[in-house]
């Protein structure tokens, strides 16, 4: 025998130390019942759209753990240009990207149809944002190009990784119809598998994926809505990741566990009340204004937490690019809030119905403010339904107080044009969500949208946010940062800071330790 | 008196209504006997444990678990009376109306109720409450409909009988209205059958009202129910156990005191248990 030979019969007599093997299957907690739609171009709520990101990708992408504008680099584009004016832009697109299963290589024909579709109200939840998309059309199967009405302050902040940017097979909507929104079809680094309805979604490894097959094998998204339920599910160990609160309490115990790491990343979700301006009692500037002072946002932000909220100053959230909290934004103040309401009639008080969520989370931070205008005699007589069907009510316009929490592109223009230009008002054939009947500032911002000039946009955009102040069309309550747990094995393979998504984006270098 | 005599003799009926006493004492002296207002919020003294100021703890929100718990209890006893006093006067005058006439039309209105019988109340209750919207009195329709069915079939059997009796057949003799006959003649021998039924289904309804404001279909916050409290403590199950305890345990006071309550009325009205 020789010494080779020995070697190896040693080896497999003797037992060796064991050697567990990386788990490559990522269970995710997350506070939903079920998933709505896996569309992206529909997938508007937290839920939805933190799972699509792991399945599709766009022209362009947020670099991985970050949602600065100045971080979006090439996806699905190689590379890209513009004419000198900005208003057409050429898209070059990778070749050999595959989508899922048997739907074949993305081309450019993919690309027009996605995006066309993203544009159209009756296929899209975001249409809002392609408003100044003149054409798009492939110019060859790796070009597309894209002629824009006007410019645009961010042409690329629209076809990232977010809402409507993302692109899907037209082979595989035209084939599956309306089921494209249970089993969708993209060329992201997951696909999907199967789905159990309140149950979980179950996804598999891309293995064709373009930027290499991915290290985790399978992800299993499982829908947990109880806070409780979820937390004894990771404490358990039966959950890699988990979709956390957005609670002090709640951060802090988590912290203390040895095998987790809480996540806490942007975006800051702005919630704020918007007023309507045109009904009755909040016609009168001097109602809204005691509303205004009647807010407490250093006692929201003390029940919220300081680890996983801010204060807001402004009607758009801090961070984008364009906020300023110099605006003569109305700081809490009873006295006046009191004065206010008696000069305009009722120093008796005054009650007000308002439609909301039950979702417990914005439930919560509702009733806050429902008790600190309590304090000013303003009652507010919450009519408190199921999420969806809030939805759909404040786009009735059925409330004349919206209370609203959302994250958007970091660029001012978004925000203010969806929230507060006359031409996103509810129940309008253009309606976003400009819930207050706002158009105090449509000039402002229309202005800085095709303002060449950086710093008059700035200003513009300053202005704007006085004017809306001025106005009293919404009332800025607080932000609310991203909170999610993870095993302390878990890598994502980035340092998260921010997801536009609202969840950690896991990509094909995502793995165990 | 010896009714209500030999009621109490009954160990387990006397700590039944000690039990209910000390719910409505409760629920009556609240404004009185809360500490804080049930409504005032303290952020700074969000989640505190039981003890000191705050007896039982605070909620997430910092209010008094102790001044929640007090007035509460005056919605859980308001929904429960209100709404089987509907259902009583409701399904016990259908099933009165429906057993003396008898026929076709005892038929057809039993139909109705077996099928209103044949959904679980709380289902019910859920299904009125999601069409109708959450707030208080369309909790009391919800509960009432629930136990609308029962009472008719409570009230019914006995009017079967007692229609043959000669009391009643006198009476008709005489002239009397079909209205008087069984307002004034048959009523009051069905009455005691009727109430041992509501104290028992008054149980149910509190339960009912618990599950359904748990499932976030009660009233409207900040109104403090026990269900809703349950169900908002929950949320912080982890961290603050005690807003779960402490309105379970009210609910499960109150529900055992009726069920109590309701097991002595119906043995000191049983004349097989006469004596014993």
């Amino acid at each position: 025998m020789t010494l080779r030979a020995a070697l190896l019969a040693a080896a497999l007599v003797l037992p060796l130390p064991a050697v567990a093997a990386p788990r490559t299957t990522l269970v995710v907690g997350m506070a939903a019942q079920d998933v709505g739609r896996l569309d992206p171009h529909f997938a508007v709520s937290t839920p939805d759209r933190a799972v699509v990101a792991w399945m599709f990708n766009a022209l362009v992408r947020f670099k991985p753990g970050s949602m600065s504008p100045g971080d979006i680099e090439p996806d699905l584009a190689e590379s890209w240009e513009s004419s000198r004016d900005r208003k057409v832009w050429t898209f070059h697109l990778r070749h050999g990207v595959r989508f899922h299963g048997d739907y074949g290589e993305l081309t450019a024909d993919d690309v027009v149809f996605s995006l066309r579709k993203s544009a159209d109200h009756n296929r899209s939840a975001v249409s809002g944002d392609f408003a100044a998309f003149d054409q798009i059309e492939a110019i060859d199967p790796y070009t597309v190009r894209i002629t824009l009405k006007q410019t645009v302050p961010s042409l690329l902040g629209i076809l990232t990784n977010y809402g409507g940017g993302f692109i899907v097979s037209r082979k595989a909507v035209e084939k599956l119809g309306d089921a494209f929104a249970r089993a969708p079809i993209g060329t992201g680094p997951f696909a999907y598998a199967s789905l159990t309805p309140n149950q979980s979604l179950e996804l598999d490894a891309h293995t064709a994926y373009f930027r290499g097959a991915p290290k985790l094998a399978h992800i299993s998204y499982r829908f947990l809505p109880s806070n409780a339920s979820r937390d004894l599910a990771f404490e358990n160990g039966e959950l890699d990741l988990a979709f956390g609160m957005q609670d002090q309490t709640w951060v802090t115990r988590t912290r203390r566990n040895p095998n987790a790491i809480v996540d806490v990343f942007e975006p800051g979700e702005a919630a704020l009340l918007h007023l309507n301006i045109t009904q009755k009692p909040l016609d009168d500037i001097r109602v809204r204004r005691a509303i205004a002072y009647a807010v407490n946002r250093p006692e929201l932000l003390r029940w919220q937490g300081a680890d996983v909220s801010r204060q807001p100053g402004s009607v758009i959230p801090i961070g984008n690019l364009g906020y300023t909290a110099d605006n003569g934004l109305p700081q809490h103040n009873l006295d006046k809030a009191r004065a206010l309401l008696a000069e305009a009639g009722y120093a008796n008080g005054l009650t007000i119905k308002v439609i909301h969520t039950q979702l417990p989370s914005m439930l919560a931070q509702m009733q806050v403010v429902q008790a600190e205008l309590k304090r000013a005699g303003i009652t507010l007589d919450l009519q408190v339904v199921e999420h969806a069907t809030y939805h759909q009510m404040i786009r009735q316009d059925l409330s004349p107080i919206v209370f609203y929490n959302a994250a958007r592109f970091p660029v001012a223009d978004i925000y203010l044009t969806q929230f507060y230009h006359s031409r996103s008002t509810v129940k309008t054939p253009t309606a976003v969500t400009n819930f207050s009947h706002c158009n105090a500032a449509d000039a402002e911002i229309d202005a800085a949208r095709t303002e060449p000039d950086e710093q008059k946009q700035l200003a513009l955009w300053q202005v704007a946010q006085g004017k809306i102040i001025a106005r009293l069309c919404a009332v800025p309550l607080i932000e609310t940062l991203q909170a999610w747990v993870r095993r302390a094995d878990l890598d994502y393979g980035f340092p998260l800071k921010g997801s536009l998504s609202l969840g950690p984006v896991i990509t094909e270098a995502t793995h165990f330790k | 008196m010896r009714f209500i005599r030999a009621m109490l003799r009954n160990p387990t009926t006397s700590v039944g209504v000690v039990l209910c006493i000390v719910v409505v004492l409760g629920a009556l002296l609240a404004p009185w006997l809360s500490p804080h207002d049930p409504a005032e919020q303290s952020i700074l003294d969000r989640l505190q444990p039981p003890g000191g100021e705050f007896l039982l703890g605070t909620d997430t929100f910092g209010r008094d678990v102790l001044a929640r718990i007090l007035w509460g209890a005056r919605i859980s006893l308001v929904i429960a009376v209100t709404s089987i006093s509907a259902a009583i006067l409701i399904g016990g005058s259908i099933g009165m109306v429906s057993g003396y006439a008898g026929g076709r039309f005892d038929l057809l209105v039993m139909q109705v109720m077996d099928v209103m019988l044949s959904f679980p109340s709380l289902i019910l209750g859920l299904i009125v409450v999601a069409l109708l919207g959450p707030a208080l009195l369309n909790l009391v329709i919800a509960i009432a409909l629930t136990a609308i069915a029962p009472f008719a079939r409570i009230a019914r059997a006995p009017v079967l009988s007692l229609k043959q009796r000669a009391f009643v057949e006198a009476g008709r003799a005489l002239g009397f209205s079909h209205a008087r006959v069984l307002f004034v003649h048959i009523l009051p021998n069905i009455l005691s059958e009727v109430l041992v039924m509501g104290s028992l289904w008054m149980a149910t309804a509190v339960r009912t009202e618990a599950s359904l404001s748990f499932i976030g279909l009660g009233v409207k916050p900040p109104t403090p129910t026990w269900g809703g409290m349950m169900r908002d403590g929950f949320e912080n199950i982890l961290d603050a156990p005690w807003l779960s305890i402490w309105p379970g345990l009210a609910i499960l006071v109150l529900v055992l005191g009726l069920n109590m309550v309701g097991d002595g009325l119906r043995d000191a009205t049983d004349p097989k248990l006469a004596g014993t």
